[in-house]
């Protein structure tokens, strides 16, 4: 090799070698940056527990979109100025923030809703703060205590601790096109028999399968038919041992009851046979489409189908009509909590948060920019004129009960938890071949039998 | 000499140093940290983790739906394999070999859905497969076989076979490009003469064309398995999520549900550490089954 070369191969080394120690440098000074602990110091509160410093916030942004948010977060900024609130909300916020609660410096409060996001999994993994204390002194502006405002009440764990506040008031129900019942002279139905009568007559009316739920998420015909069914044959305990695995539960008439109600709508060919290919936004497109007359969602459905819903369409909505003649039509609520990170930096700016989100003026807000209500009892709703008629009729219905009555399906604890999650997997595998007509209503609560027997052993 | 041997290995190695590393942080690392997470009880969300020791791989061997999903998962490679490979040749061999003038136009049609977003081919095709406005029920309904019309992604017989087409269509034109370019390379005197002795074209293909691009048929199918074994995922949880019940399920969707919707993060690792193991055992069959002499004529 003459000098030259040398030259220009101890050059390129050190080229080479540059490259290197700068790619070293840069991940270095990565690692050092991301771990959270710097932005963590700026947060604090003021002195002698004035409420300030960074206020962290953590929300899912789904069909209810985010405009309630921004106005709470603007109320809230007017009434403590020294406040400053970051924001972490979108779609997938769950998932983006995830690395913050593994690293142990979460945001100080969270809105626990949509996908990646589980309220049993933090309270089971230590990540919520316990509230109990504080929360029992919590009063509304009228005076009277917060937990006892509520419509679903707050939870209690452990033998009594409150990690959640519980903040929306979400419901399955099962939903109907109100002015195309009302030109075609159908009557909404109060209860299995009349509902499968109201079928028969749309069917033959129309020619269409008048029932469609999604069969590529069959939690919606789980939270929205079964649930409710099983609640109004066997009240909150069924409700809530059938989803914790008891063997004695899955063993029970009432289910069997409620599971030949199931078969005898497939029977009669009325669940549309192209339900288990379709997502949910597909089924509720046939829904507003008139391809279908009855679908069972949850609150927000007028709001995330608003794009989409033709101008003469009129949302109906009913609790799911599975009861039997003369029982009370039921709802099983699907609470959507608010809650305190256990690690929050600025837990008195959170708190302090937290009260503000439940007062009147909040929840009137809520309804109008929703379509869904809040938590709380006693909210008049009726002079709203921003509020949809349908959410009036069962705002009412809540806050007067009598015709339905409302069943809470508990968070499980301990084992219970992990048993849960295994049920509600086979469970969804079921409805889908119970809903084909693959299986009848015997192989269906036997499957879940065995399974919740394999559980339990 | 000697001298300048070590500068130039020394000098390859730093040039090789900065891949090293990214390969040792995002394939190494992952692989190694995803075998790790499978001994723990871990929801992965939080920072409390369990360690469990083997239970994990325990339950994966009682789990019906893991044996249902390697089987979906071989039925995806078994029919990728050879409806890509039979269509990419044959396009291949019609667009160098036939003298067709609009081969060029052919070649960035059949390549287009390579250049399209997983997710937009599976909506596109979720439209196609429509029981009441697709295009595949609408045909049959056209020529009368209105009988045979189906709810084809909500049917359990139906659903996986239906999954499998937009996977063939959409990996046609790449493993066509690549053949192509073996089939170009081919010296023509070759085929002039087969044909001077008498040879079919059939024969001049079986004897001559394969023989010689067979690197490239090797190379095809094992990235063809490789990306069935890890890639049927997205194209299922796009047009069924698994389902009709677990018809379509795969390991690949079985991770992510298990993972990411029952947070359990650590069963979520041995899924992966078994769709690993499943992967390399399959490449080493395959590289023993598909090793052949080279060719040379």
């Amino acid at each position: 090799m003459n000098g030259k070369a040398m030259m220009k191969g101890k050059r390129m080394l050190i080229m080479a070698l540059i490259l290197v120690m700068g790619m070293l440098s840069a991940c270095t000074s990565d690692s050092s940056s991301g771990d959270g602990k710097e932005e963590g110091k700026k947060k604090s509160g003021g002195a002698d527990g004035e409420i300030a410093g960074e206020l962290e916030i953590q929300y899912f942004v789904g069909g209810y979109g985010d405009g309630w948010w921004k106005s709470v977060i603007e109320g809230f900024k007017e009434k403590y100025p020294n406040v400053e609130i970051v924001e972490h909300a979108g779609p997938d916020i769950n998932t983006e923030m995830k690395t913050r609660w593994i690293s142990n410096n979460p945001p100080d409060v969270v809105y626990i809703d949509g996908n990646g996001s589980s309220e049993t999994q933090m309270i089971s993994d230590g990540q919520l703060m316990d509230l109990s204390d504080w929360a029992k002194a919590l009063k509304l502006e009228d005076g009277s205590p917060l937990l006892e405002s509520f419509i679903s009440p707050a939870e209690e764990l452990d033998g009594g601790a409150i990690y959640t506040l519980p903040l929306v008031f979400d419901t399955w129900g099962v939903w109907y096109d109100n002015a195309w019942f009302q030109e075609k002279g159908w009557e909404a139905p109060k209860d299995f028999d009349s509902w499968l009568a109201s079928m028969k007559q749309i069917k033959k009316d129309t020619g269409i399968a008048p029932f469609i739920t999604t069969g590529q998420y069959p939690q919606y015909f789980q939270r929205g038919v079964l649930n409710p069914a099983f609640a109004a044959a066997g009240g909150e305990e069924l409700l809530n041992d059938l989803s914790d695995g008891v063997v004695e539960a899955w063993e029970s008439e009432e289910v069997m009851e409620v599971m030949k109600k199931v078969e005898a709508m497939v029977d009669a060919g009325m669940v549309d046979k192209g339900f288990a290919a379709r997502s949910h936004t597909q089924t509720q497109m046939n829904f507003i489409m008139h391809e279908n007359a009855y679908i069972p969602v949850g609150f927000w459905l007028p709001t995330e189908m608003k794009a989409d819903t033709p101008e003469d369409f009129e949302y109906g909505f009913m609790p799911t009509p599975m009861n039997d003649d003369g029982d009370a039509m039921a709802l099983v609520p699907d609470i959507r909590p608010v809650a305190i990170a256990k690690e929050a930096e600025n837990p008195e700016a959170a708190k302090a948060f937290v009260e503000y989100l439940f007062t009147e003026e909040n929840a009137q807000k809520f309804a109008e920019s929703t379509g869904a209500i809040m938590n709380l009892k006693n909210v008049d709703l009726s002079k709203n004129e921003q509020v949809p008629e349908f959410l009036k009729g069962i705002n009412d219905m809540i806050n007067n009960p009598g015709s339905i009555e409302i069943y809470n399906r508990n968070t499980p604890e301990g084992k219970d938890q992990k048993i849960s999650i295994e049920m509600t997997d086979e469970l969804h595998v079921q409805i889908v071949e119970l809903l084909m007509g693959r299986i009848d209503a015997e192989k269906f609560v036997q499957t879940m039998r065995d399974k919740a027997k394999e559980l339990r052993n | 000499m000697v001298q300048s041997k070590t500068q130039k290995h020394l000098f390859l190695a730093f040039c090789l140093l900065p891949t090293f590393i990214l390969f040792l942080v995002f394939t190494v690392y992952p692989a190694v940290n995803g075998l790790y997470l499978s001994f723990f009880e871990w929801s992965g969300t939080s920072a409390v983790k369990d360690f469990i020791g083997l239970e994990h791989y325990k339950k994966l061997f009682n789990d019906s739906v893991i044996l249902k999903s390697i089987f979906n998962d071989y039925f995806f490679v078994f029919t990728k394999v050879i409806g890509i490979m039979i269509l990419s040749l044959f396009f291949a061999v019609a667009l160098t070999q036939l003298r067709i003038k609009e081969a060029p136009f052919y070649r960035v049609v059949f390549f287009f859905p390579n250049i399209m977003s997983v997710v937009v081919i599976g909506i596109l095709w979720q439209f196609i497969f429509d029981p009441d406005i697709g295009l595949i029920n609408g045909l049959l309904t056209a020529i009368g076989l209105e009988s045979w019309t189906r709810p084809w992604l909500g049917s359990m017989e139906w659903a996986l076979p239906s999954l499998v087409l937009p996977a063939v269509w959409a990996g046609i034109g790449l493993f066509m490009l690549l053949l192509m370019g073996g089939i170009m390379n081919v010296s023509k005197s070759l085929y002039e003469s087969a044909e001077i002795d008498g040879a079919s074209e059939w024969q001049q293909f079986w004897n001559i064309t394969v023989p010689l691009i067979w690197p490239q048929i090797k190379t095809s199918i094992i990235y063809i398995v490789i990306t069935s074994l890890n890639g049927s995922f997205v194209i299922v949880q796009i047009m069924t999520n698994g389902g009709p019940g677990n018809a379509t399920e795969v390991m690949g969707s079985y991770l992510y549900e298990k993972a990411f919707e029952d947070f359990q993060f650590g069963y979520g690792a041995a899924i992966g550490v078994l769709i690993l193991a499943v992967s390399l055992v399959t490449v080493l069959i395959l590289q023993y089954i598909l090793k052949r002499e080279k060719v040379e004529y």
